[in-house]
């Protein structure tokens, strides 16, 4: 893996996998959290302004905070990436038409106004949220997918592959599926830092979960005022979500100039 | 051009027309109605009945939407559930902190970014680009909030030197109360929008046509404003339609943290209490707004460069 290459590399992955490990490991370490006073500094990191231990919410807060970003992209990609790849490999002008252009109309939607509209109704539901920042991920990915498909899915050797009369399935994920896998790979590493912000700001407003949720993004909102008498309630949290951010994008930067270099385009 | 202009404008009406029934749809029919969110708590059932017809949710819904979108095309956007006005007023008071913040930042963000792109598109992989470039990729990687709340105890809480909250009165009035704010917006969009022009500054220099123009002797700053610049300045235009996404985002969240009576907050509000007709109006004004501003871009970019095609 040449993205690795380097020291800025493995800095980028070490971002990246502190807060994963964390949020995927943390809630089954054995943690023993004890509650106490408000903002205190009982315990390794303190105590958030309800008394209750930060390391203890840190363990179990990453969840929703990274696992509800993860979700919204694989459903995003499974219904944007199936409609893209339909539309670049039918034959039928129509139905590509007729596939891509409601998406256009949905692209410049605002996605914090989809996510309040859905969070009226579903209120501090983690599923709703997560489902509605898939949706609005779903038209950029079918865009991107059907783009980068084109070429391959007109190109000779899909021709090739039908007069030896190959499956559909044979064709479409076997080859046009695959010369896909570049450009979603560069793009990956923007949408999930991207889908990471926005459950971040949901759930930060409040539109998402509940006040009292352990999860980070809800951490900082809840402590913003103790910030000062209990730092760590807020900014661990915070670095958290930060540094997951950071060294995604910077491994999705590093990836996109190396695919820019293989291609051999002006970057 | 004129055709394409047409064209766009076209998209634009259809994307009007699904949008206000989308609008509709999603804030309608979301599980329980207004009449039971609010008040199955202090009413009985045929209390509950009484309102709904008064509210007119006992009508077929394609009834009501053409009621709805009837009244909204002459300006009526229903009566909020909340302070029983109507959302019209909602909309017009709180619009005003929204565009002052939101210009404001515009008008920082926009020279700050095209000066900061070519800057260092101009000096490709050089020191000054790499140091910007890595600044600016680290700066958007940190959440809006994150931001916020840090300015917020180092310069309002810890020195004391800005205010931390709106407290009432004009913002233009007190531009202290804007630094922050504005500050905060400043940060992920300047990073997006200048590497845009960066990326179209580098693009550009590496075309043909500069070539051709420099062995043509075309003086360098004439190259650079005529020749460069516009095509440089499309994927930064295309850029800041989607900038307004994240404006939008980075506004909502501004506007709860510094408690400035804004848009959001009101949208905010509305969410919180469940108040579907000022969610449904304020959400119809701003994707108007979204929508505008995509079509105003996507013209202007043709305008720059006509053989750009934005509609497929």
């Amino acid at each position: 893996m040449s993205v690795l290459r380097g020291a800025a590399g493995w800095v980028a992955v070490a971002l990246c996998v502190v807060p994963l490990a964390v949020a995927v490991l943390g809630p089954f370490l054995p943690y023993d959290a004890r509650a106490g006073l408000p903002y205190s500094s009982e315990g390794l990191l303190g105590t958030d302004g309800l008394g209750r231990d930060v390391l203890g919410l840190l363990l179990v807060g990453g969840r929703t905070a990274l696992g509800m970003a993860f979700g919204a992209v694989v459903m995003a990609y499974l219904v944007g990436g199936l409609v893209g790849l339909t539309a670049a490999s039918t034959r039928h002008r129509w139905l590509d038409e007729a596939m891509m252009r409601p998406l256009d109309v949905l692209l410049p939607l605002p996605s914090l106004l989809v996510i309040s509209v859905v969070a009226v109704g579903w209120q501090a539901s983690a599923p709703a949220i997560t489902v509605a920042v898939a949706m609005v991920n779903v038209p950029t990915v079918a865009r991107l997918v059907r783009a980068a498909a084109l070429d391959a899915a007109s190109g000779p050797v899909v021709e090739a592959l039908r007069m030896q009369r190959e499956s559909w399935f044979t064709i479409q994920l076997g080859y046009v599926g695959r010369s896909v896998l570049g450009p979603v790979a560069a793009d990956l590493g923007t949408r999930i830092t991207l889908a990471v912000f926005l459950v971040a700001s949901v759930n930060f407003l409040g539109l998402g979960l509940s006040p009292t949720a352990p999860d980070w993004a809800v951490s900082v909102s809840r402590n913003r005022e103790g910030l000062l008498l209990q730092p760590w309630s807020v900014l661990a949290p915070a670095l958290l979500l930060v540094s997951f951010t950071l060294g995604f994008n910077l491994l999705a930067d590093r990836l996109v100039h190396r695919s820019r270099r293989l291609v051999g385009s002006p970057a | 051009m004129r055709s394409y202009a047409v064209q766009r404008a076209g998209l634009a009406v259809v994307q009007l027309a699904v949008l206000s029934v989308l609008v509709f749809v999603l804030t309608s029919l979301l599980p329980g109605d207004a009449a039971e969110m609010r008040f199955t708590e202090t009413l009985t059932p045929s209390q509950v009945a009484a309102l709904r017809a008064e509210l007119g949710l006992d009508q077929p819904p394609a009834e009501r939407f053409v009621h709805w979108l009837g009244n909204v095309l002459t300006g009526d956007l229903g009566t909020s559930l909340i302070s029983g006005g109507p959302v019209a007023d909602i909309v017009r008071d709180s619009i005003g902190a929204t565009l002052v913040l939101t210009l404001t930042t515009l008008a920082v963000v926009v020279p700050l970014a095209v000066a900061l792109g070519i800057v260092m598109g101009t000096r490709e992989n050089g020191g000054l680009d790499r140091a910007i470039t890595s600044v600016t990729l680290a700066l958007s990687a940190i959440p809006d909030f994150v931001i916020a709340v840090v300015l917020v105890a180092v310069f309002a809480l810890k020195l004391g030197w800005l205010p931390a909250t709106w407290v009432g009165g004009d913002l233009l009035a007190s531009p202290a109360l804007l630094i922050l704010p504005v500050g905060v917006l400043l940060g992920r969009t300047v990073c997006l929008l200048s590497r845009q022009v960066r990326a179209g500054t580098v693009a550009a220099l590496n075309a043909e046509y500069v070539t051709q123009a420099r062995r043509l002797g075309v003086p360098r700053r004439q190259l650079l404003l005529r020749h460069v610049l516009p095509n440089a300045a499309v994927p930064g235009v295309q850029e800041l339609a989607r900038t307004g996404d994240t404006l939008l985002g980075g506004v909502l969240v501004v506007e709860a943290i510094f408690a400035i009576p804004g848009f959001a907050t009101a949208l905010v509000d509305g969410v919180e209490t469940r108040d579907v007709p000022t969610v449904q109006g304020l959400t119809l004004v701003l994707a108007v707004a979204a929508l505008l501003i995509n079509l105003g871009a996507d013209l202007v970019c043709n305008r720059l460069v006509p053989r750009t095609e934005a509609l497929r």
